[in-house]
């Protein structure tokens, strides 16, 4: 089991730039992973094992999910549109797959 | 605010990407061109110590002139290489055939000054960073015209 799935806060450093004026390269955030996500949160998620941050723009429920009863989906778009490779290109998010939202940008 | 710093702490780092791709006004050469003057700065100022009998304010200043040095060719370099592989496209290679080799010089030169305290380095350093600003000027242009 490694920290990732253990600790309710996490620390990311950002790496490129989609997320400019919000995150620049180099900026740190504290991540929660229990809140409730809702709209315009921004939140870190994992594809292709690798980390992402990114805002919700959309929450749909999940009606596909016979396991979990009002599961969510989620689309995540970057602040910076033009430039950003997103929900747009790779589609909805899961809620398994997403750490969590970002409550502190050092 | 203290909480947090010293929660973050304790806190393993981990990476989160903000992946981008498409080429956009965000993307400017300014930051590189930055970086290799400082580069040729330092150069100059590890010159003009003295050669022999440093005193320790000056070998604490010689060494912080190399950190330095190396802290922005390593700068130097990531820029330009972002310039060449996210915004520059196979179509820019009509316009211009050389521009592969023009990238590939200014990175190999930008390791160069990090390895050597070399004054002719650094200025082709410069130069070769100038003239990667002058292509994405003309890049920029075109695309602005299209």
């Amino acid at each position: 089991m490694n920290l990732i799935s253990i600790l309710p806060l996490l620390k990311f450093k950002v790496k490129e730039k989609s997320m400019i004026p919000l995150l620049k390269p180099g900026d740190e955030v504290i991540v929660w992973k229990l809140s409730k996500l809702k709209i315009r949160d921004v939140a870190v998620f994992r594809k292709d094992k690798k980390f992402y941050i990114k805002r919700i723009s959309k929450i749909k429920d999940d009606s596909t999910s016979s396991r979990f009863r009002g599961a969510s989906k989620y689309f995540l778009e970057g602040d910076n549109e033009k430039e950003s490779i997103d929900s747009r290109k790779f589609g909805w998010i899961e809620r398994k797959d997403i750490i969590g939202k970002v409550i502190y940008k050092f | 605010m203290r909480i947090i710093s010293l929660i973050s702490k304790a806190l393993p780092l981990n990476i989160a990407y903000a992946h981008c791709d498409v080429p956009c006004s965000i993307y400017d050469p300014s930051p590189a061109q930055i970086a290799a003057s400082t580069v040729l700065k330092m150069v100059q100022k590890i010159n003009d110590l003295p050669k022999n009998n440093l005193k320790v304010q000056e070998r604490n200043a010689f060494v912080r002139m190399v950190w330095v040095k190396e802290e922005h060719a390593r700068k130097c370099k990531e820029e330009i290489l972002i310039l060449w592989t996210d915004y520059f496209k196979p179509e820019h290679l009509e316009i211009f055939p050389n521009l592969h080799e023009t990238f590939w010089k200014a990175a190999k030169l930008c390791s160069k000054n990090k390895q050597e305290v070399n004054f002719k380095a650094a200025l082709e350093l410069v130069k070769a960073v100038d003239g990667i600003a002058a292509i994405f000027k003309k890049a920029e242009k075109k695309s602005s015209k299209q």
